[in-house]
C-alpha cells in the first residue's frame, strides 16, 4: 500500500516528464528509458575489484553456471526461454551476438563492452542480475541497477569511496537503501576451520554497526560465494566423494585436511580419486570441504540435505533472505529511486519552462516517500544500531514490513481477517506507538524509531480506509 | 613447504644474500672482527651529508649507523592489515603474543625479543616520532601479565588516551631469539593515501629501529601496484628485503601465486626474496611435533634464513646496508646539485646579463633620439623664421596704416613734434613685443625639442635662458627728422597774395572801367584782394598736401628700415638661438652616451665577471658531483662485495 501509493506517484510524474520533455534532444529518449525500466524488473548489480568473486556470487544466487561471460566487462543476465545474448553498446541499438556454453560459464564470440544475456532461471524472473567487471567504476554501475552488491574481502577505501559515490547529499540519491556490502572469503578466516564463518559473521555485524559504514550501505552480510555456489550446484558424486571421506576416521583424514598440497597428493586419501579432490579443492576451496565434512559427519546424510545446510553455514542463505526482504520486496521503493535520481539530474539540468513545477513535485513526493525512512529503520534494527527490547523491536519490524509487506503481513494478521480486524489492530498498534514515541526514558534514536513506525501503522491505517473491499 | 626459493634473477640484489658462501678474506684488509670498511664509507657520507647542509639526512644515517653496530638483529614483519602478520611471529616463536586483542586491525605493535623468563611491558613512547629502541622511563613501562597478555594489554590500553603511542615488548625464552633476533609485529600499512604510504612505511621501519623488513601477503591475491611502490621504497634502503606469502596452507595455487609474486617483483625491480609460507601448518607442527609439517610449513627454510641473517649482520647484511644508504644518500644529495647545473645551462639569465641587455638598448634609444631631436630642432626652426616675419611684417603694416591715418588730418608741420614720440614709441613696444613672442617662441621651441629625448635623461632643458635677444630694444634708431618741408613764409605769401591779387584787380578793374572807374578802383582792389586772398589759400593747402605726403614717405621709409632691421635682428636671434640649441643638445647627447657607454662597459664587466663566477660555481657542482659518484662507487662496491 505504501510501495503502491510511491510506484503509482513516481509513475504519474515521470509520465508527466515525459510529456513536457517531449521531443527533447537529450531528456527524451533518457526518460523513455526511465520509463521502461520502470516498469521493468529489479536489476541487482555485484560490484567489487578483481578476484572478490563476483560472479561466482552471480552464480551461487542463479544455482547454473552462467558467470562469466568471457569477453564482456557488463552483463545482465535476465529470464527467457532459451539461451541468448545481445550486444548493448552505450550509444546505439542493441544487436543479438552468438553465445556458447563452456565448462567456465559462457562465451560470445566478438568481445563486447556491455552485454545482455537471456536465461531460462525462475530467480532471474523479477530480479536482472548485473555481473561487473573488475575496473568498472562506480560511475558505470550506478546508473545501471536499482540495487548493488558490494563484494570485498574487507572494507577498504577504496570501498568506502564506492558507496560514498552511489550516496548523495541531496535528492532521492540521500538514502542509501539500494546497496549491500558482501564480505567475501568469509571461509578464510580462523584458518579456514568451520568455525571460521562464525568469526566472519561476527566481523560483518560489528562492521554494519560502525556509523561511518552503516551511514552509506543498507546492511554488511559476510560469505563464502565459492562455499555457496559449491551448495548451490552440488552434485552427487560429489557428495559420495565427501562421505567417503568423511567416513574414514578422523585420524586418517585429518592429516589430509591440513593443506592443500596435503589435500591433492598422491597419496592421500585412497578412497577418492587424485582427480576428483582437485576438482573438490577448485569447487569448495580447502575450508569448504572442511565444512562439508563437518556437515556430513554430523549428519547431512543426502546431497539435498548438505546442499541445504552448506548454503545456510556460507552465509548464502542470509544474503539471498537479506535481498528478499530488503531488495526483492521493496523493488518498487527502489526503482522509484533510481527512476527518481534521473528524473531529478535531468530536472536540473535540463531546464525547461515548466521543470522548476516538476521539481517542486519532486521534492513533494520525496518528502512523503516513508518508504526510504522505512527501509532505512529496517536496516537499523536489523543491524542494531537502534536498539529496542527485543518484543518491541520484532513488532517494530513487522510493522515495517520486514516479514512481508502486505498489510495482513504487517499487523499479523492471517490472511482470512476481516476488514475490522485489520482496522482494530492497526489503530491499536499506532496507539502503541504514539505511546512509544512519546516515552521520556527513550534514547533520541529510539524515539525516531517510533515516529517512523507511527508513521508506518498511520499509512496502513489511511490504506485500509481507502480499500473498504479488503475481503476476510 | 619447500617454497623457499631465491629470486629468478640472482642480479637483482640481497636476494641471493644468503645462498652463497661467505667471500674469502681480503689478505690486504686483515680480517678483522666484522668489517670495519663499511663504517668509513658510512662517516665519508655522513660527513658529506653535514657538509651539504643535510643534517637530517645525517642524523638518520647515524642513527642506522649505530644500529647496525648492535648485535641484535631487529626483523619488522609489515604488511596490509589481515595478512597474516601476527601469526606468522606467533608461528616463529611458537607463543601467542601478537595480534591478541579482539579487534585485531587496531592492534598495538608488539616487539617480540628473548627473555630467560617470560615477561611483558606495554611501552608509552614520548611521541610518535619518537625511536622505538630509546629507552623509556619506569613510569611509561606498564608491565602486563604475560600469561594473560590479551586481557591484560586490553586493560591497559583501556586506561591510555586513544592513539597514544604504544608497542608491547615482549620476552619470551626462545633459541631462536638467543642469538639476538628481535621480532617486531607492526600495525597494518594502509594505502588509503597511497602517496603518503611509501613514507609512512619508511618512517615506521626506522623508528622501529628495523634491520631486516618482512612484507606479509596472503596467497590467493596479488600484490597490489601500490604494495609493489610501497616494497620498492623498502627494498632500496633495506637490504635483505623479504616477502613472505603466507596461508599457503590454503590457496590451492600457491605455487602460481609465488612465481607470479617473483615475477612481479622482478618486473618492478625489486630485490626481495619470496616465500611463502603457512602459520596454521607450523603451529600444528610444533602442536605435534610432526617434523615433516615443519617443512611443508616453510618455516624451517625461513628460521634458516633468520638465523644467517643474525649471523650475517655485523658482515653481509651491515656491508650491503652501508652501501644502500650510503648509495641512497648520495642520490638525494645530488639532486639538488643536479638540478642547479642543469638550470645553469638553461642559459644567460641572470641579473647581470639583464642589466647588459637593457643598456644596450638604452644606447639604441639614445642615437635615435639624436636623429629624432635634430631633425625636431631645424624643423622649428624653419617654421619659426617664417612665423617671426610674417608678424613683423603684420604688425607693422598695421602701424603704418595707424601713421597714414594721422596724417591725413594733422599737418607734419605743425603736429610732428607730437607724432615722432609717438611713431618712436610705437615701433619700440612692436620690437619689444616680437622679440618677447620670439624669446617664448625659442623656449617652446627647445622644450619641443628636448621632448625628443628619452625620459630617463632627465630634464635635458638649457638651465640659462636663452639670450636670444637684445632685449628687443631699437638702439642706433635715430630719431626720424621732420620731412623737409618747405615752410610758408610770409614773403612767400605776401608773394603769392600779390600775384593772385593781381589778377583780381586786372579782371574788376577792366569790368570796372567800362563802367568808366579807373582801373584802380576801391572795386578792383575789394576783387583783387580777394583773389590775392584765395591764391594764398589755394597755395597753402598745396603746401600741405604735399608735406603731408612726403611725411607719409619718410614715415614709410623710416618704418621700412626698421622692419629690416628688426627682421634681420629676430632672424639673427633664431639662428643664434639654434646654434645655442644644437650646441647644447649635441652636448647633452654626447653626456648621455659617455655615460650610457660608461654603465655598458659596467654591465658588461659585471656580466663577465658573472659568467665566470657561474662557470667556477659549475665546475664546483661537478667537482662535488664527481666526489659524490666517487663515493657512490664505493658504496656499490659495498653492496657488490656483500654480494660477492
Amino acid at each position: 500500500m505504501i510501495s503502491e501509493e510511491l510506484e503509482r506517484r513516481t509513475h504519474d510524474l515521470l509520465m508527466r516528464a515525459a510529456q513536457v520533455y517531449h521531443g527533447h534532444p537529450n531528456a527524451d529518449g533518457r526518460l523513455r528509458h526511465t520509463l521502461d525500466r520502470f516498469a521493468g524488473p529489479l536489476r541487482l548489480a555485484v560490484a567489487g575489484a578483481g578476484r572478490t568473486g563476483k560472479s561466482t556470487l552471480v552464480n551461487a544466487l542463479v544455482g547454473e553456471d552462467v558467470a562469466p561471460v568471457g569477453q564482456a566487462d557488463l552483463v545482465t543476465y535476465r529470464d527467457g526461454t532459451e539461451l541468448r545474448a545481445w550486444s548493448r553498446p552505450e550509444h546505439g541499438r542493441p544487436y543479438e551476438v552468438p553465445v556458447a556454453r563452456t565448462s567456465g560459464g559462457l562465451r560470445l564470440d566478438t568481445p563486447v563492452p556491455r552485454a545482455v544475456v537471456q536465461w531460462p532461471s525462475r530467480v532471474l524472473r523479477r530480479t536482472e542480475l548485473i555481473d561487473t567487471g573488475p575496473s568498472t567504476p562506480p560511475g558505470q554501475v550506478l546508473p545501471e541497477a536499482d540495487a548493488v552488491l558490494l563484494l570485498t574481502p574487507r572494507i577498504g577505501e577504496p570501498d568506502l569511496d564506492f558507496l560514498r559515490a552511489g550516496r548523495g547529499l541531496r535528492g532521492p540519491a540521500a538514502f542509501p537503501i539500494h546497496v549491500f556490502v558482501v564480505l567475501t572469503k568469509a571461509d578464510m578466516h580462523g584458518d579456514g576451520l568451520p568455525d571460521g564463518l562464525l568469526e566472519a559473521r561476527r566481523i560483518a555485524r560489528r562492521r554494519r554497526r560502525e556509523p561511518a559504514i552503516a551511514a552509506l550501505c543498507q546492511d554488511v552480510v559476510a560469505m563464502s560465494p565459492l562455499i555457496g555456489h559449491a551448495a548451490r550446484t552440488l552434485r552427487d558424486d560429489e557428495f559420495r566423494a565427501l562421505a567417503a571421506i568423511a567416513a574414514l576416521p578422523r585420524t586418517a583424514s585429518d592429516p589430509s585436511l591440513l593443506s592443500t598440497d596435503r589435500f591433492t597428493a598422491a597419496g592421500a586419501l585412497p578412497v577418492v580419486g587424485a582427480r576428483a579432490r582437485l576438482d573438490l579443492l577448485q569447487r569448495f576451496g580447502l575450508g569448504g570441504i572442511r565444512l562439508a565434512l563437518a556437515l556430513v559427519r554430523t549428519g547431512a546424510a543426502t546431497t539435498s540435505a548438505l546442499a541445504e545446510r552448506l548454503q545456510e553455514y556460507s552465509g548464502l542463505k542470509d544474503l539471498q533472505a537479506s535481498i528478499a526482504e530488503l531488495f526483492v520486496a521493496r523493488r518498487a521503493a527502489l526503482k522509484a529511486r533510481s527512476a527518481l535520481i534521473v528524473l531529478d539530474h535531468l530536472l536540473r539540468t535540463e531546464r525547461v519552462a515548466a521543470s522548476g513545477h516538476l521539481l517542486a513535485e519532486l521534492e513533494l513526493l520525496l518528502a512523503g516517500a516513508h518508504d526510504f525512512a522505512e527501509l532505512r529503520l529496517l536496516s537499523a534494527l536489523r543491524s542494531g544500531r537502534v536498539a529496542l527490547p527485543a518484543e518491541t523491536a520484532r513488532e517494530a519490524l513487522r510493522l515495517l514490513g520486514g516479514a512481508g509487506t502486505s498489510l495482513g503481513e504487517r499487523l499479523g494478521l492471517p490472511t482470512e481477517a476481516t476488514m475490522d480486524d485489520i482496522w482494530a489492530v492497526a489503530e491499536d498498534s499506532a496507539e502503541r506507538w504514539r505511546r512509544e514515541a512519546g516515552l521520556g526514558d527513550r534514547t533520541p534514536a529510539q524515539r525516531r524509531a517510533a515516529a517512523v513506525v507511527l508513521r508506518s501503522c498511520e499509512a496502513m491505517l489511511a490504506g485500509a480506509e481507502s480499500m473498504p473491499s479488503v475481503t476476510g | 613447504m619447500t617454497s623457499w626459493e631465491a629470486g629468478t634473477t640472482a642480479s637483482t640484489g640481497p636476494a641471493s644474500l644468503i645462498p652463497h658462501p661467505r667471500p674469502a678474506p681480503d689478505p690486504l684488509r686483515g680480517a678483522a672482527t666484522g668489517d670495519p670498511w663499511w663504517m668509513d664509507t658510512m662517516d665519508a657520507v655522513i660527513r658529506t651529508c653535514q657538509a651539504h647542509g643535510r643534517a637530517d639526512l645525517a642524523e638518520r644515517l647515524t642513527r642506522r649507523r649505530a644500529r647496525l653496530l648492535h648485535p641484535q638483529l631487529r626483523v619488522l614483519v609489515v604488511g596490509p592489515a589481515q595478512q597474516g602478520r601476527s601469526r606468522l611471529v606467533n608461528a616463529l616463536i611458537n607463543a601467542s603474543v601478537c595480534g591478541v586483542l579482539p579487534d585485531a586491525d587496531t592492534g598495538v605493535p608488539t616487539v617480540v625479543r628473548h627473555a630467560d623468563t617470560p615477561t611483558a611491558h606495554l611501552i608509552r613512547r614520548d611521541s610518535p616520532a619518537a625511536d622505538w629502541t630509546a629507552a623509556v622511563g619506569l613510569q611509561a613501562r606498564i608491565p602486563l601479565v604475560p600469561e594473560r597478555l590479551g586481557a591484560s594489554l586490553a586493560e591497559a590500553t583501556a586506561a591510555l588516551p586513544a592513539g597514544a603511542p604504544v608497542h608491547v615488548d615482549v620476552g619470551v625464552p626462545r633459541s631462536l631469539l638467543a642469538g639476538g633476533l628481535v621480532l617486531i609485529d607492526a600495525p597494518a600499512l594502509t594505502f588509503a593515501a597511497p602517496d603518503r604510504a611509501v613514507t609512512a612505511a619508511h618512517d615506521l621501519a626506522d623508528r622501529a629501529g628495523a634491520d631486516l623488513v618482512v612484507y606479509t601477503c596472503e596467497t590467493g591475491r596479488q600484490l597490489s601496484d601500490d604494495e609493489l611502490t610501497v616494497l620498492t621504497g623498502l627494498g632500496r634502503s633495506f637490504p635483505g628485503l623479504l616477502v613472505v606469502l603466507t596461508k599457503a596452507d590454503y590457496a590451492p595455487d600457491w605455487r602460481r601465486d609465488l612465481a607470479d609474486s617473483r615475477l612481479r617483483l622482478n618486473r618492478a625491480g625489486i630485490p626481495a626474496a619470496v616465500a611463502a609460507v603457512s602459520s596454521s601448518l607450523r603451529l600444528h607442527a610444533v602442536r605435534t611435533g610432526d617434523d615433516a609439517l615443519n617443512r611443508e610449513s616453510g618455516f624451517a627454510d625461513l628460521l634458516v634464513h633468520l638465523r644467517k641473517m643474525v649471523e650475517a649482520k655485523p658482515d653481509r647484511l651491515a656491508r650491503a646496508t652501508a652501501g644502500a644508504l650510503g648509495r641512497l644518500a648520495i642520490q638525494e644529495l645530488a639532486v639538488p646539485l643536479r638540478a642547479e647545473l642543469d638550470s645553469q645551462g638553461d642559459g644567460f639569465s641572470s641579473d647581470a646579463a639583464a642589466h647588459l641587455q637593457a643598456t644596450h638598448r638604452r644606447l639604441d634609444d639614445l642615437r635615435k633620439c639624436t636623429v629624432r631631436w635634430q631633425n625636431r630642432l631645424s624643423d622649428e626652426v624653419a617654421d619659426l623664421m617664417s612665423d617671426i616675419e610674417h608678424d613683423l611684417r603684420e604688425r607693422v603694416k598695421a602701424l603704418l596704416a595707424e601713421a597714414d591715418e594721422f596724417f591725413t588730418t594733422n599737418d607734419p608741420a605743425k603736429s610732428w613734434d607730437e607724432f615722432e614720440p609717438w611713431l618712436r614709441e610705437a615701433l619700440q613696444e612692436l620690437a619689444t613685443t616680437s622679440m618677447t613672442w620670439l624669446a617664448e617662441r625659442t623656449e617652446w621651441m627647445a622644450r619641443r625639442t628636448a621632448d625628443m629625448f628619452p625620459p630617463e635623461a632627465g630634464d635635458v632643458l638649457p638651465s640659462t635662458a636663452l639670450a636670444i635677444t637684445d632685449g628687443g630694444t631699437l638702439q642706433g634708431v635715430s630719431t626720424l627728422d621732420a620731412p623737409p618741408v618747405a615752410t610758408f613764409t610770409p614773403g612767400q605769401k605776401l608773394f603769392i597774395g600779390l600775384r593772385g591779387s593781381y589778377g583780381g584787380v586786372v579782371m574788376f578793374g577792366l569790368a570796372t572801367s567800362l563802367a568808366g572807374m579807373s582801373l584802380i578802383n576801391p572795386i578792383s582792389i575789394g576783387g583783387g584782394a580777394l583773389f590775392g586772398g584765395k591764391s594764398v589759400r589755394d597755395e597753402s593747402k598745396t603746401l600741405l598736401k604735399r608735406r603731408q605726403t612726403e611725411a607719409r614717405n619718410a614715415v614709410r621709409q623710416h618704418v621700412d628700415d626698421i622692419f629690416t632691421r628688426l627682421n634681420k635682428d629676430a632672424r639673427d636671434s633664431v639662428r643664434r638661438a639654434q646654434r645655442a640649441l644644437r650646441d647644447h643638445f649635441t652636448a647633452v647627447t654626447e653626456d648621455l652616451q659617455e655615460e650610457t657607454m660608461e654603465s655598458l662597459r659596467n654591465a658588461k664587466a659585471a656580466a663577465d665577471r658573472d659568467a665566470a663566477a657561474r662557470d667556477a660555481h659549475g665546475r664546483r657542482l661537478r667537482d662535488e658531483l664527481t666526489r659524490l659518484a666517487e663515493l657512490h662507487t664505493q658504496a656499490q662496491a659495498l653492496t657488490d662485495r656483500a654480494r660477492a
